[in-house]
């Protein structure tokens, strides 16, 4: 009885000496494992220290790559290398235990493929072949007998699976078993810390990456939008100015060619009426030097009939001459508002241009249309007289064709700092307010084709903006309409000198 | 009484992998051997064996529960029969799950998946066990003529 008691006294010691080292170990394991984050690391620790210890020669750690594949991420004690290998999940002890969430181990694998074997053999033979599957082959030793194979969980999640393999039958006990628990446990945790950090540090790169471009887009993005924008913008203003021009050049073109063919129509025959007048009044004092000749009969020379004829000659010739002059000058002043002539910028006397235009449309405001000239203090504009005066003849035109029967037009001047303003009012029917915002419209007219192009004012705006100055409405329904225009008295010279393609036309 | 327990030894010899030889007899007393891949060691009153396929066997415990499982220790050249009495069936617990993951892992392996399922975990209770020792010579004599010894028993 005695020498018992001591037999198991000793077991008992020796039982507890390996408990203690077992946990010494787990000890080491533990706190290596969590003081890095290199999963090389963890991997050569768990399965080195597993080996050194505990003597599990052959083990190997997979990783779930994704839902139905296991790929081996480490192995220790494999002369072929399984590194790399795959396992689908619910195939072979590995895949059966990632499958279930569940530890196994199993200590007569030999045995059991080999009588699971030895089945498939019969059934090939016995021609059923067709009801196999494929045998797949499994990472690790191919002569296991042994093999505990455990889950590596984070709380339900799996993340892989640690297996340990021995060539012997029953190698591992049910305290290998609880040992190789703990340590799958342990490196479960290491592994997934080093994973989620790893991540970690991609996500921030990723994001500090993110970040910067973002920055720099945005940068470059308000750079462009503003950029765009004003080009936009830009865009809008030429596109607007262009269409104007567009619809003008259109309108005005036949008008203009009209002009300039009926002014050269006109100028030939004047022209000739012109110099054969002249020709005649130089003829004429030849023939009166003749008669101053001695040799003439002084009786036939002092004739009164003769003196009268010479004196009705010389009325007729230079009134011939002056009439043929003014056409002239009317043919000029035709040619130059139809754009014939370029331009010339100079200082203008507003009130002789007010002034002869109201003479020009004297036939439309006659006998019904009192105009008032409330002319103040103005000194001499530099403009382009002859578009200036469009200007007017476009108002004043408007202000007449507006006042149905009669009525006054009320011609306001002043000046008002750097600007000369010019108030264009009548007592005629007014603007409909819907359509303010149209009659600088090329093309807007309510006057019917006959009777208006609706050029107008478009035409007028282009000239006043040419000119910098600008154009403003006001006008009461039934009551009248005041259109005010304000000209810089001086504007500046490179930009009315850069841009002169204003077709002007007819009044 | 004190129920018959099973020896701590004799799990090892139901892991050696070496197929076990179960024999039953139906209602009419009509025996039948079959070899089986495996028993279970539940605990120590009884053992478990995997029924994958309707045949013989499993239809004659369920009419005559007794049966004789013929285990193999070929170290110690020896035999253990162990008379025993089918109990019931299990189709889902721990011992389930345990035979069927068993069977999956290697089934699935060997590319039989749709051969071995297991039906059920076949649980007995064990009534008595007797190791033998033989020779390796008198191994080639263990035959089927055994079987008249469970049925001699079945009654006791
Ligand atoms: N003084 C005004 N009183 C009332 N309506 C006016 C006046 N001036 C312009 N309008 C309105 O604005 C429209 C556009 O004028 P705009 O001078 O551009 O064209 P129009 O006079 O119709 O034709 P066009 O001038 O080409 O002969 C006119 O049709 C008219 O409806
Ligand atoms: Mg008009």
């Amino acid at each position: 009885m005695a020498t018992q008691d001591i037999q198991s006294n000793e077991r008992l010691v020796e039982k507890l000496a390996q408990k203690t080292a077992e946990v010494h170990v787990l000890k080491h394991i533990a706190l290596n494992i969590n003081s890095t984050l290199d999963l090389d690391q963890i991997y050569d620790l768990v399965l080195g220290t597993m080996d050194e210890f505990f003597g599990f020669r052959h083990s190997i750690i997979l990783l779930l790559e994704d839902s139905d594949t296991l790929r081996v991420v480490a192995s220790h004690g494999h002369e072929n290398q399984p590194l790399g290998g795959t396992v689908p999940v619910g195939t072979g002890v590995i895949g059966t235990v990632a499958k279930r969430r569940r530890l196994m181990r199993v200590n007569n694998l030999r045995p059991q493929r080999a009588y699971f074997s030895t089945i498939r053999r019969r059934m090939e033979e016995a021609g059923r072949a067709s009801e196999l599957g494929k045998i797949v082959p499994v990472p690790g030793l191919p002569d296991a007998e042994s093999q505990i194979a455990i889950p590596l969980m984070i709380k339900d999640r799996l993340i892989g699976v640690f297996s340990v393999e021995s060539r012997e039958q029953r190698t591992f006990s049910d305290d290998d078993e609880a040992l190789a628990t703990i340590v799958a446990n342990l490196a479960a945790s290491a592994i997934q810390n080093a994973r989620l950090y790893r991540l970690v540090e991609e996500r921030r790169s990723e994001l500090a990456e993110a970040h910067d471009h973002l920055k720099q887009l945005n940068e470059t993005l308000e750079d462009r939008v503003s950029a765009r924008t004003r080009e936009l913008e830009q865009t809008n203003r030429e596109l607007r100015e262009t269409q104007v021009q567009l619809v003008q050049s259109g309108k005005m073109a036949s008008l203009g060619m009209l002009a300039a063919g009926i002014a050269h129509e006109i100028n030939t025959p004047i022209g000739a009426i012109h110099s054969n007048a002249d020709v005649e009044r130089r003829a004429i004092g030849v023939i009166r030097d003749v008669l101053q000749d001695p040799a003439f009969p002084e009786k036939l020379r002092d004739q009164p009939r003769l003196k009268h004829t010479f004196k009705i000659f010389d009325d007729i010739n230079r009134v011939t001459l002056e009439a043929t002059e003014r056409v002239i000058k009317v043919i000029q002043s035709l040619k130059s508002f139809a754009r014939l002539d370029e331009p010339e910028l100079e200082l203008v006397n507003l009130h002789e241009g007010l002034d002869s235009t109201l003479t020009l449309i004297n036939h439309l405001t006659k006998d019904r249309i009192e105009v008032v000239r409330n002319y103040g203090e103005l000194p001499k504009v530099q403009c382009y007289a002859s578009q200036i005066n469009q200007v007017f003849v476009n108002l004043l035109t408007n202000a007449a064709q507006a006042i149905k029967e009669t009525g006054t037009i009320t011609i306001t001047t002043h000046q008002d700092g750097a600007c000369a303003v010019i108030e264009v009012a009548d007592t005629g029917g007014g603007i409909k307010p819907e359509h303010l915002d149209r009659i600088f419209d090329p093309g807007f007219t309510t006057k019917g084709v006959s009777v208006g192009l609706g050029l107008g004012l478009s035409i007028t705006y282009r000239i006043i903006e040419n000119h910098r100055g600008s154009i403003d409405v006001r006008s009461e329904l039934g009551k009248g309409t005041i259109l005010t225009v304000r000209l810089p008295m001086a504007p500046p010279r490179s930009y009315l000198a850069e841009d002169q393609t204003v077709t002007v036309p007819l009044g | 009484m004190g129920a018959v327990e099973l020896p701590d030894q004799i799990k090892p010899v139901m892991q050696n992998g070496i197929p076990a030889i179960v024999v039953t007899c139906s209602a009419d007393g009509i025996p039948n051997t079959t070899i089986i891949s495996q028993v279970y060691y539940v605990d120590k009153t009884h053992i478990a064996l995997s029924f994958q396929f309707f045949n013989k066997t499993i239809r004659n415990v369920r009419e005559n529960p007794q049966a004789c499982v013929a285990l193999n220790d070929l170290e110690g050249n020896a035999k253990w029969i162990l008379d025993v009495q089918y109990d019931h069936s299990e189709t889902e617990g721990p011992i389930f799950d345990e035979m069927d993951m068993q069977i999956e892992a290697i089934a699935s392996a060997t590319g039989m998946s749709g051969i071995f399922r297991l039906r059920a975990a076949d649980i007995y209770r064990v009534r008595s066990f007797k190791k033998v020792s033989f020779s390796p010579a008198s191994l080639q004599g263990v035959t089927h003529g055994d079987t008249g010894y469970t049925k001699q028993r079945a009654s006791g």
